[in-house]
């Protein structure tokens, strides 16, 4: 029977380490898991949706997913966090395809950047700035939107938002950089709005 | 330039407002996952328990009562040698018997007969 991890140990083990007491039959190690991982998956999911009940749902899932993955998870070979995103990423792109296949999705076919624009403005009316934020993210093509949150919300590095994308470093680069451009855009003409001086 | 670098300003500062605002997942939502984490988890590995003793059979208690199987081996084949000397009687051992008793010896009477032990009364 494997010790129960003390308050202590919870705090300063890693997410690995943590996945390896949960594989051992320690139940401490998964509430510890759930209370560290679950905010920022469903941050990240909700950021990628612009829809806190969906992004509820995959994170759902994706911790369902690395539960399963436990027993047989490799030391060394991925990071917990890198992992979880990862399939983050691809349950909310699968999520995204699906909407785009319902009939009512038919406006979601024209080019992202000018409808989501529309959007960002259009939500300015009485939205606060993060609404604003969330609202240009929503108007970025779906790759730059993940490199962009990944980067400048969630803090990875790019060779982690590599392993995240499955693309290359370079590639995250291009895509982080066309994205950080499409949000000024969008938001160019929201500065005042948005806090910050647009009287140049 | 100028602009740019505003523009750029103006995005950090949302992007790290947005940073400071953690999700707050709902108590429903977290409940969920450590329901299924712990439906999932592996059941930690039962203790290991020697299996019980087989009972001592006749033949194990038998080979214990004479000492072990090296001393029981050892009168079984004491038993076969005497066994196999008296069905053949080697020469060597006649010779030694009529050297000893003076007369060859044909049978001998292991438990002498009751009028031998009252002859004398």
């Amino acid at each position: 029977m494997p010790r129960d991890m003390q308050a202590e140990d919870v705090d300063s083990a890693t997410d690995e380490a943590l996945l390896a007491r949960y594989a051992a039959g320690d139940p401490a190690a998964a509430r510890a898991l759930t209370l560290r991982l679950v905010p920022r998956a469903q941050g990240y999911a909700a950021r990628l949706l612009g829809d806190g009940a969906e992004a509820e749902d995959i994170v759902q899932e994706a911790m369902l997913r690395l539960w399963r993955a436990a027993p047989g998870w490799r030391s060394g070979e991925a990071q917990v966090a890198t992992w979880l995103y990862r399939v983050v990423t691809n349950l909310c792109t699968d999520r995204i395809r699906a909407r785009r296949r319902r009939p009512t999705a038919a406006l979601d076919e024209a080019p992202e950047v000018a409808d989501g624009a529309g959007g960002a403005e259009a939500g300015l009316i009485e939205a606060d700035r993060m609404a604003a934020l969330q609202a240009a993210l929503d108007a970025l093509p779906e790759r730059q939107r993940q490199a962009v949150v990944l980067r400048h919300i969630e803090g990875f590095g790019n060779p982690e938002i590599a392993e995240v994308m499955d693309i290359g470093v370079e590639a995250v680069e291009s895509l982080t950089a066309r994205g950080k451009r499409a949000l000024a855009a969008i938001l160019a003409g929201r500065r005042g709005e948005l806090g910050y001086d647009d009287a140049e | 330039m100028t602009m740019r670098n505003e523009a750029d300003d103006g995005l950090e500062g949302l992007f790290a407002e947005a940073r400071t605002l953690r999700a707050q997942p709902s108590e429903a939502l977290m409940a969920r996952v450590l329901a299924d984490a712990l439906a999932e988890q592996p059941r930690p590995a039962a203790p290991v328990v020697a299996p019980p003793a087989m009972r001592a059979g006749l033949w194990s208690r038998a080979v214990s009562l004479f000492g072990g199987a090296g001393a029981l081996a050892g009168m079984g084949t004491a038993a076969l040698a005497g066994l196999l000397i008296g069905y053949v009687q080697p020469a060597g051992l006649v010779l030694l018997g009529d050297a000893v008793l003076g007369a060859p010896l044909e049978t001998v009477e292991l438990i002498p007969s009751v009028e031998t032990l009252f002859a004398g009364e």
